[in-house]
């Protein structure tokens, strides 16, 4: 009987068994920017939309953060307006923290309706009852 | 001395079984699939905030301009109510109203979870639209 020389597929299914759990570690890193710590107010009404976004957190202390990296308030129009060139329908989602005047978030808002954003949204978390 | 004689196999297995692997990589890309939307922000969509404008609109709609005070009270089309009656009266007026559209305005000191909780209740009761207005400065 003439014997089938065949392929030891192990290390390729392996290497992709790997492959897939890498994806699955970094993809929650890479496509969120919600590394920083912020306490959002709870909706019950909430969208969840699974796309690239730009992120403006703004925490209890008073630090804005885009896309978790620290800025200042007066750099702000500047650094939307930069990522907002590359994209003009990107997402922006403004993570602020409940207990936050809702002046301040306003001007966040505005500055980021200013520079052109088309589509922005309040985080909010669902309540445990949900 | 008499030799045992080899049991062969008439089809020798050839190569690994590898279901069990491509079972547990399946499972893992479908967990993967099911448990990405979890780490993605949920939030709600706003019209951001615009400056309040004088003068009359030409449309002649149901208005639902809802204004938060620093002291906890709600003004409804600019008649104080209380958040119970806010609940009863928004399906109302929402329910008359073409564009279905929630303006909210607020005073300097209210907090960003009371504005969040309205936005919600009219979202739950209808809404179409939700609008944050900013007075003028």
């Amino acid at each position: 009987m003439k014997r089938m020389a065949n392929i030891d597929i192990l290390p390729m299914a392996c290497v992709g068994l790997i492959l897939v759990l890498t994806m699955m570690i970094l993809a929650p890193l890479v496509m969120t920017h919600t590394q920083t710590q912020v306490d959002v107010p709870k909706a019950h009404t909430s969208e969840i939309k699974t796309e690239e976004n730009l992120t403006i957190t703004y925490t209890i202390e008073g630090r804005l953060l885009v896309n978790d990296i620290e800025i200042l308030p007066e750099e702000l129009d500047q650094v939307v307006a930069e990522e907002l060139a590359r994209d003009p329908y990107q997402l922006v989602i403004v993570r602020a923290d409940k207990d936050v005047l809702h002046n301040d978030v306003l001007e966040i808002l505005a500055s980021v309706k200013k520079v052109g954003a088309k589509r922005i949204a309040c985080a909010t978390k669902r309540p445990k009852d949900d | 001395m008499r030799k045992r004689k080899r049991l062969r196999f008439e089809h020798e297995p050839q190569g690994l079984i590898l279901n069990s692997l491509v079972d547990i990589a399946l499972s893992l890309v479908i967990g993967f699939i099911v448990t990405i939307p979890l780490f993605f922000e949920s939030g709600i969509f706003v019209n951001a905030p615009g400056v309040a404008k004088a003068g009359a609109s030409d449309v002649s709609d149901i208005k639902v301009n809802i204004h938060l005070l620093d002291d906890g009270a709600i003004l409804l089309n600019e008649e104080i109510v209380t958040y119970q009656r806010l609940t009863e009266l928004l399906p109302e007026l929402l329910a008359r109203s073409v564009e279905r559209k929630v303006i909210i305005s607020t005073e300097a000191h209210v907090r960003y979870e009371r504005v969040i909780t309205v936005l919600d209740l009219a979202k739950q009761k209808g809404a179409g639209q939700l609008a944050l207005l900013r007075s003028r400065r």
